[in-house]
């Protein structure tokens, strides 16, 4: 009857109440790898032009409809420590490259779950780890065989257009020939000489009402501002940009003015009067014809500027104001002064006019030497016009990655499968345990051209015995027909569906090395969230991953 | 022995779970929890299904609104205010609809809002019965996409179609332009409210908006109401309008009228030096006459003031308003309403609102279909046929689309109490014949040719509708997944009932 037999403190024990605790084969790896094959089932059917969209309500009730797997992992918040790991991953392609987020996730989701059956079949976790890390290194070598093209030159619309394309149909199907068109001609004609892009120069401007192909781009910016004085249209402009208010100086220091009758307060005023119409004077008689200014409009400036017929246009936003400083070469004066002619930007129109019913200041320039261009999205709904926006960024992130790197795979999945065949070889030759798993991680490249046809409505399987069969012909170009009813195949390269060759170095290294963090775990312990009932206050556990700024700000007042 | 035995064991498992807090988790396999708690999912073919229905139910709300013969609405919000509408747009922005799928409906209501200002009760009805006619495929598995594709490629056409029809109408020809936009407005004006004074109304709203410069900004007519009088006594000012708001003592000495004033226009307080003005009225801001606003009254010049050909105080029901007249470089106007009920002139406004969008619209883009139903039969007459010269899954689709544009003749029939069966069937026998502008006599119950009976709209109208309506349907028809987050709040965790929108679960309709 030992009631009280001293037991050896179990794991358990030595944390305090409320810790979970999950150690081994069966309850940490298979446990996390369960979660992230959920994670990546969620995004699977997303991936490809004929993947579906999501609708996803975030925590302050913002509805997002997109497959853009980049922002439904956001939104989703996802919890479970190991799925985090992969839509870390997922977030640093986005920020490596831009697009190929949803990638990342089938991958890793792929390559975890085809880790799980080798676990079972009794390999050991490093076993399977070593074989991946061999498959993946040779994976990256192969890669560069696989490239087809390369872009040319850049600063030709048409082969931009035809290089965006890919990348705009898996977000916009139906819909890319006309958006890749708008991308392209704003990426190149802001693509200096020099070869600097920068993604920041491509403005998105989103005005509700008529449909997505009544959006347009033009060369300068748009912002959805009205001009605070009379003079709504000015032709060949010179643009003097302030920073500061368009008011008259107040001064730091306090000082007391002693008036002693009615014609020293009369001149009071009247001195300050005249000197606000010397100051609006000075800078029309600099030849500005456009005043742009970051903070208030006074009356009395206001009333100055109308007499000198002066446009005056008001930012808000400071970076708003750098980047049309940019567009049209001025500098921002601090003080209102007048400018000196270097410090004007020029511009070959300034308008208000209405898109929609909303009112926009149009900054246009009419030749392509801007360093700014924007795309004025049209949709019917919010929620579309978020999803286009997104999709000009995959386009534009597309560009940027091209012009760091020309080279070009062929899409559609052609390259995943010579990928497969060619390690899946590799993986025959080596002699060791970890043949299983090379041959695990050629097996890993089917789930996508898997999971683009069967979001197609077309049977897995079928396509891919039949994608196999066109590699084994030595035709590595070819990929999934998207077009045809049923599983056709067809080469990519003629048909212009091509991917650049980084989005798939780095979706393939972020993809293994996350999946191989995630196989490397063995314990999971977790903490007891503090606080009782306080739910959303254990985010700061996990999450202090630092990108989803916005909830956390939002937390932060609670 | 026995009872030692079992009281060990049941001390052991004690111990065990006491020891174990977590032990549920090590006896039974836990589900793996991904999301955070309270994170509502709904997903696949039920889910598409289930958004299909809730856009039904957003449909039928207005359903019945529609058209010369529809009826309207009263609402009341949750301050008790009380709103009489038959304008789509009104009426769903009210609804405060939370389903996420059925928001997309009002998000196009809204959307032909801003483009054109009518027809948010067709776009929302149009995109409802997109949705119902294509109910069946998916439940049958069609993939979404091939849908989706179908009928942008429809959508594609039956645009091209209306460009192609439209009738345009010279600019050159100022008398013909006005019919043109008189008769626009008419149609607009039409199905709403003040359907029994349209001619008068849209003889004003035609003034009003001809009398705007070339960017016609919407702000440059002001509606004013004045409650009491009749609707006729409604009045279009060519020039500012306004509530007497303040004077100084003094007034009452002044004329009340003057001819070919010269008028200061001040933001400041006109108290130190008052007596260069004619009438010492403190106007905030005002637009019109030509004169810009002063900020001082240090520099008063001929050129900075304003002029105008009368400037009179009149009563108009119960309040006292000033009125500014007939200046030279007017490019505003106000108009004036009179009526009943509060509920009622607001209406009144909205309708203007909408029929000088209307008007706005036509100046713009100089061609008009005909209205009535008569366009929606015509392009699905013609996408019936086009859809017999294509083979595959596409024919099925694109002779849904067609279907679906009859809905709005369907509904104008339905809402008058026409038996709707029996004119849709003429109206197809019309249009087969070549009949192309002929749509739902609402007067006579019958067809008519309704170019000639001048129901006339902007052919925009009609384009933007349907881009926006199937966009709508072709948004909601790719998702296939929802997942809500629950909202964070100050007060505590949310309540995981995700407001009706589980797996497939039936809305009421």
């Amino acid at each position: 009857m030992a009631l009280h037999v001293p037991k050896a403190p179990g794991f358990a024990q030595m944390l305090k109440d409320g810790a979970k605790h999950f150690s081994g084969l069966e309850e940490a790896v298979f446990r996390n790898i369960r979660a992230c094959k959920e994670l990546s089932q969620t995004t699977r059917t997303a991936y490809g032009p004929n993947g579906m969209n999501k609708m996803v309500i975030n925590h302050l009730e913002k509805l997002f409809v997109t497959n853009d797997a980049a922002t439904i992992l956001r939104e989703l918040e996802v919890q479970h420590p190991a799925a985090k790991m992969i839509v870390m991953a997922s977030h640093m392609q986005e920020q490596e490259v831009g697009d190929g987020t949803n990638f990342v996730l089938v991958f890793a989701g792929a390559l975890l779950e085809l880790a799980e059956e080798l676990l079972r079949m009794g390999l050991s976790v490093s076993e399977v780890i070593e074989g991946y890390e061999k498959a993946c290194k040779k994976t990256l070598e192969i890669l560069s065989d696989c490239v087809c093209s390369s872009a040319k030159n850049l600063h030709d619309i048409n082969e931009a257009k035809s290089l965006i394309r890919t990348a705009v149909m898996s977000k916009q199907y139906g819909n890319e020939d006309f958006l890749a068109n708008l991308i392209a001609e704003a990426c190149v004609s802001i693509f200096p000489e020099s070869g600097n892009f920068n993604v920041d120069n491509v403005r998105v401007c989103k005005i509700l009402g008529c449909g997505v192909t009544a959006s347009s781009m033009l060369h300068g910016m748009v912002f959805k501002k009205e001009a605070e004085g009379d003079i709504t249209s000015v032709k060949d402009a010179k643009i003097a940009v302030f920073s500061c208010p368009f008011d008259c100086m107040v001064t730091e220091t306090k000082g007391t003015v002693l008036i002693n009758n009615a014609q020293e307060l009369m001149d009071f005023s009247k001195g300050e009067e005249d000197l606000m119409e010397a100051n609006v004077k000075a800078i029309k008689e600099a030849g500005a014809t456009v005043v742009v200014t970051g903070g208030k409009v006074a009356d009395m400036a206001l009333h100055y500027a109308n007499k000198y017929k002066l446009m005056v246009v008001r930012l808000n936003s400071k970076w708003d104001l750098r980047r049309l400083c940019k567009t049209v070469g001025a500098v921002a004066l601090p003080k209102m002064t007048a400018p000196t002619p270097d410090e004007m930007g020029r511009c070959d129109g300034v308008y208000l006019t209405e898109v929609g019913d909303t009112q926009v200041v149009v900054f246009k320039h009419d030749k392509e030497d801007g360093a700014i261009s924007t795309v004025v999205i049209r949709g019917s709904t919010d929620n579309l016009m978020d999803d286009i926006e997104r999709a000009v960024d995959d386009g534009v992130n597309t560009f940027k990655v091209l012009v760091r790197d020309n080279r070009l795979v062929p899409g559609g999945g052609a390259t995943e499968i010579e990928l497969a065949k060619q390690i899946t070889s590799y993986g025959e030759s080596c002699p060791g345990l970890e043949q299983y798993a090379i041959k695990k991680f050629a097996e890993a490249f089917e789930a996508l051209p898997r999971a683009l046809a069967e979001n197609s409505g077309v049977k897995g399987s079928e396509l891919i015995s039949k994608l196999y069969s066109g590699h084994h012909e030595g035709n590595k170009n070819m990929g999934f027909d998207i077009e045809s009813d049923g599983p056709a195949v067809k080469d990519m390269l003629e048909a212009g569906i091509l991917d650049p060759y980084l989005v798939k170095y780095w979706g393939i290294k972020l993809a293994t090395n996350s999946a191989i963090t995630v196989l490397r775990v063995d314990q999971i312990i977790m903490a007891k969230a503090a606080g009782g009932p306080k739910a959303p206050k254990q985010r700061g556990h996990w999450d202090k991953d630092g990108w989803d700024e916005e909830p956390d700000n939002f937390e932060t007042h609670h | 022995m026995d009872a030692a035995d079992r009281c060990e064991q049941i001390i052991s498992l004690l111990t065990l779970s006491s020891c174990l807090p977590v032990s549920p988790s090590l006896l039974q396999p836990t589900p793996v929890i991904l999301l955070k708690e309270g994170t509502d999912t709904s997903q696949g073919i039920p889910q598409l299904i289930s958004n299909i229905n809730a856009c039904q139910v957003i449909s039928e709300a207005v359903r019945t609104t529609l058209g010369p013969r529809g009826m309207d609405k009263l609402m009341v919000d949750s301050r008790g205010k009380a709103t009489i509408s038959n304008d789509g747009a009104t009426i769903l922005k009210l609804l405060d609809v939370v389903h996420p799928a059925a928001k997309t409906l009002v998000d196009i209501a809204r959307s032909q809002d801003a483009e054109v200002g009518d027809g948010t009760t067709s776009v929302t009805l149009l995109a409802a019965e997109f949705l119902k006619q294509l109910k069946p495929y998916v439940e049958e598995g069609l993939h979404p996409q091939t849908i989706i594709r179908a009928f942008r490629t429809a959508t594609n056409l039956a645009v091209s179609k209306i460009k192609e029809i439209a009738v345009s109408v010279k600019k050159d020809d100022k008398q013909e332009q006005r019919e043109l936009l008189e008769k626009c407005a008419a149609t607009a004006l039409n199905s709403k409210l003040i359907a029994g004074q349209k001619d008068f109304f849209s003889k004003m709203v035609v003034d009003a908006v001809m009398s705007l410069d070339e960017l016609m900004s919407l702000k440059m007519i002001g509606i004013k109401k004045v409650q009491g009088g009749a609707l006729e006594e409604s009045q279009l000012v060519s020039g500012v309008a306004f509530k007497k708001t303040f004077s100084y003592a003094g007034f009452e000495m002044q004329p009340k009228r003057y001819e070919n004033p010269k008028i200061a226009l001040l933001n400041v307080e006109l108290e130190l030096k008052a007596e260069k003005d004619n009438a010492e009225v403190r106007v905030k801001s005002v637009e019109a006459c030509g004169g810009s606003i002063q900020t001082s009254v240090g520099a008063m010049t001929n050129d900075v003031l304003g002029q105008c050909e009368l400037f009179e105080e009149v009563q108009v029901g119960g309040e006292r308003y000033n009125f500014f007249k007939g200046c030279p470089k007017a490019k505003t106007c106000t108009i004036i309403l009179r009526g009943g009920a509060e509920q009622f002139t607001e209406e009144t406004e909205r309708s203007l609102h909408d029929a000088i969008m209307i008007v706005r619209r036509a100046i713009k883009n100089d061609s008009v279909v005909a209205g009535g139903g008569a366009i929606e039969m015509e392009l699905s007459k013609y996408l019936r046929d086009y859809s017999r010269t294509i083979p595959g899954k596409q024919q099925l689709l694109i002779g849904a689309y067609a279907k679906a544009l009859e809905i709005i003749p369907r509904q104008l029939c339905d809402n008058a109490g026409f038996d709707a069966t029996n004119i849709l069937n003429k109206l197809r026998a019309k249009h087969a014949q070549g009949g192309m502008w002929y749509g739902v006599d609402i007067n006579n119950e019958d067809i008519a040719d309704n170019f000639v009976a001048c129901v006339w709209e902007p052919s925009i109208v009609r384009i933007n509708a349907l881009t926006a309506a199937s966009e709508a349907a072709c948004l909601i028809l790719s998702v296939d997944e929802t997942i809500k987050n629950p909202r964070s709040s100050v007060d505590g965790p949310p309540g995981g009932a995700g407001r009706g929108r589980g797996r497939g679960r039936p809305h009421a309709h």
